[in-house]
């Protein structure tokens, strides 16, 4: 009996210590996640906490050019935020970005969706130039591809103007294709698409690699045809990619500012024809308004925020499929 | 492109580093400086390249072993740059400053004073230019050089055309015109070249007919645009225009440059400043020449932009001293002859010859001394009106209009 009790006595001691020691080996091992991702979250926060506290910090400030020479804002509450929302510049910047992203986007992933199933269908030989092509497209910079564009479409000799002439759909000697904001925009979302093309159409092009052959020949026993086939077998499979094309696309075309600021020139920006992220430049640079300038930044971060929801849910989902 | 998803994060970065580097400011650079850094306009680096190296080689006599290194900037974004370097360091020791850029920033204290009477010439020069360096009494800008805007025109095409004598009104220039276009029928060809939205030269009308853009009545801006005298000059400039120019309507005065157009072959004649005579090609250098744009009333000059240039030394800047004489060496009586002689106004009264560029100068124009009045030219008001007015887009008294009050809101800014 008192054998027994002194051994289950030292029983439990051992269990204590056992079991302690199976804590803690519990937490470490529930740390080492952490610990994992802790020099991820170090950098993330050097790289974009610690300007984004500065950005919000600045947004709330008077800070022009007397400022900046002193290195010193005036705090100012909300006042930059509520001159932003209360300026009419501002939402019809926003509703023509708005349209211009939804356009921007629509064509690159139409076009890319063709070109991808085209990639699929046409000889080795075509394949390899139409991908080339795309490659080449993707590995021009920005500013280049713009000058190209840029003489191209040049009022004086531009070969676009040339060619349209010669092709007999009217007279096109010196048109003018920056005459007016639909035209430039225009304009500035061809260059765009152009851009987004090669990422779009190779992402799908190998998607479509995973759409099983079977599936597509069962369908065609059953006496489903092309259009049939893509509606029912090929999207939904490529709906996950789809998805993150158009949701990074969105993102992209939301805050684009290469093209058109250097496309259609300092000169012919007036605010009847801003993008967001010009209207920023204009506000927050050219008139020396920097913490205006923030605020802008600020609620386009918002709204980039709210748009790249669907995207990282998405992400997510795709991280938790079996 | 890829590259895109990051521009908008990037400004905010760029932004926000700009900032950021503002705490650690200019302590970090050396106090014996080996070198400066100065910023001109790529004026400078097309028309007189030798007048910064003479410049460049009396400095470095008088301060053996200091480097000068002079970068050109272009006018569109030499300030957002200078900005950036206000912020976070690294900027230039001395910089080109256009005369209606100062304003702004003297006024935010971004420039150091500097003692006048060191200056060759100081107590001559030129009224206006002195007037855009000086601010509260003291001097902040060094005149460099001015200009005013004249015709430089092919005198073999106006032989061929049968012209005789130079216009002396703005009709008798447009009925040139009409005579050179059908002496020179190929698509394209412009008797008088302007780009649509060169405000310069569509001012120049505007002051003309009396009219102006915009004034101060008992500390408030008040826009002119659509006052009938500005009205009838911006028709005359719009008539003018259409039958002389076949530039871009929407295009301003450097996509192309004038003279490019002109080396081409393809303008009898072209308005801007007289050192457009630099870049006419060599074909055509023996048979150009200038003369000052004519009035609509007969004897009188079309009044010009007095355009210009100030050196000034930024408060940022840690060799203030050293920037301060390579003024002095790049503004002597030497330098500014050499200007002169590249067909600009030297920067003072004692220098001034008879060229037609100094004559054109007597009539002049000059933009509203405001302090936001940099803005307004960064806005593209006037650009964004011209363009509207020639395209028909808007008519001219809506397009003033909408114009005139654009730039008194923006004036009238605190």
């Amino acid at each position: 009996m008192h054998e027994t009790s002194s051994n289950a006595a030292a029983g439990t001691l051992l269990g204590t210590s056992r079991r302690r020691r199976r804590f803690w080996g519990r937490a470490l091992q529930g740390a080492v996640p952490y610990g994992l991702i802790l020099p991820v979250l170090v950098v993330i926060g050097v790289i974009l906490g610690y300007p984004l506290y500065w950005l919000v910090k600045l947004s709330t400030q008077r800070y022009g050019l007397f400022e900046l020479i002193r290195h010193q804002g005036v705090g100012v509450g909300l006042d930059n935020y509520s001159s932003v929302l209360h300026d009419g510049v501002f939402w019809r910047t926003l509703l023509r970005t708005v349209v211009f992203t939804a356009v921007n986007v629509t064509l690159t992933m139409v076009i890319g969706m063709l070109l991808a199933l085209l990639l699929v269908r046409v000889s080795m030989f075509v394949r390899i130039l139409l991908s080339s092509g795309l490659v080449l497209v993707w590995s021009m910079p920005v500013v280049v591809a713009v000058q190209v564009w840029y003489w191209m479409t040049n009022f004086e000799n531009g070969v676009v103007n040339y060619v349209l002439s010669h092709l007999g759909i009217g007279d096109f000697y010196q048109h003018d294709w920056y005459a007016t904001t639909f035209s430039q925009l225009s304009i500035v979302t061809l260059l765009i698409v152009w851009g987004a093309l090669p990422f779009v159409v190779i992402t799908l092009y190998a998607a479509l690699a995973q759409v099983p052959p079977d599936l597509v020949e069962a369908a065609e026993v059953d006496g489903a045809r092309g259009w049939r086939i893509f509606v029912d077998i090929t999207l939904p499979i490529l709906r996950p990619i789809l998805l993150i094309l158009t949701s990074l696309s969105i993102i992209w075309d939301f805050g684009v500012f290469t093209q058109p600021y250097l496309l259609i020139g300092q000169s012919k920006i007036t605010s009847g024809n801003y993008l967001m992220s010009i209207y920023l430049f204009e506000e927050g640079y050219f008139k020396s308004d920097f913490g205006r300038g923030a605020a802008i930044s600020i609620l386009m971060l918002l709204m980039v925020a709210v748009l790249s929801v669907a995207y990282v849910r998405k992400m997510v989902r795709i991280g938790e499929a079996p | 492109m890829k590259r895109r998803s990051i521009v908008a994060l990037s400004l905010v970065v760029v932004l926000v580093a700009a900032v950021m580097a503002a705490t650690s400011s200019g302590a970090t650079q050396k106090a014996t400086a080996s070198s400066i850094t100065v910023w001109l306009q790529v004026d400078a680096q097309s028309g007189w390249p030798d007048l910064v190296a003479a410049a460049n080689k009396q400095f470095q006599s008088d301060h053996p072993g200091v480097t000068v290194n002079v970068q050109y900037q272009t006018w569109g974004t030499h300030l957002q740059k200078f900005d950036t370097t206000l912020a976070g360091g690294g900027g230039p020791d001395v910089i080109e400053m256009g005369n209606t850029e100062m304003t702004k920033y003297m006024a935010a204290g971004a420039f150091a004073a500097l003692n006048k009477s060191s200056f060759d010439n100081s107590s001559n020069w030129l009224k206006g230019l002195a007037a855009s360096g000086a601010f509260g009494g003291k001097t902040y800008g060094v005149p460099y050089y001015a200009g005013s805007r004249v015709v430089t025109y092919r005198s073999d095409l106006y032989k061929a055309a049968g012209i005789k004598k130079l216009p002396a009104t703005t009709a008798e220039y447009a009925a040139d015109a009409k005579k050179l276009l059908a002496k020179n029928p190929k698509k394209g060809f412009s008797p008088v070249y302007i780009a649509g939205t060169d405000w310069y030269v569509a001012m120049g009308f505007v002051f003309d007919y009396g009219g102006g853009i915009a004034q101060q009545i008992s500390g408030k801006w008040k826009g002119l645009l659509n006052s009938p005298k500005s009205i009838a000059g911006l028709t005359a400039y719009k008539n003018f225009y259409l039958a002389t120019s076949r530039a871009s309507k929407t295009t301003d005065e450097t996509h192309p440059n004038p003279y490019d157009v002109y080396a081409q072959g393809q303008a009898a004649s072209i308005v801007g400043p007289s050192w457009f005579t630099c870049c006419v090609g060599k074909q055509y250098t023996a048979s150009t020449a200038q003369f000052v744009m004519p009035g609509h009333v007969k004897g009188q000059a079309m009044p010009g932009f007095l355009g210009g240039s100030d050196l000034a030394v930024p408060i940022t800047s840690p060799n203030q001293a050293l920037a301060s004489d390579w003024i002095k060496d790049f503004t002597s009586t030497s330098g500014e002859k050499g200007l002169q002689a590249k067909g600009n106004i030297p920067n003072a009264t004692n220098l001034l010859g008879s060229s037609v560029n100094e004559r054109a100068a007597a009539r002049s124009w000059f933009v509203p001394t405001a302090k936001h009045w940099v803005d307004v030219e960064n806005g593209n008001i006037l650009r964004n009106m011209l363009a509207q007015i020639l395209t028909g887009k808007l008519s001219i008294q809506q397009a003033a209009t909408s114009a005139g009050d654009n730039i008194a809101s923006v004036l009238n800014q605190s």
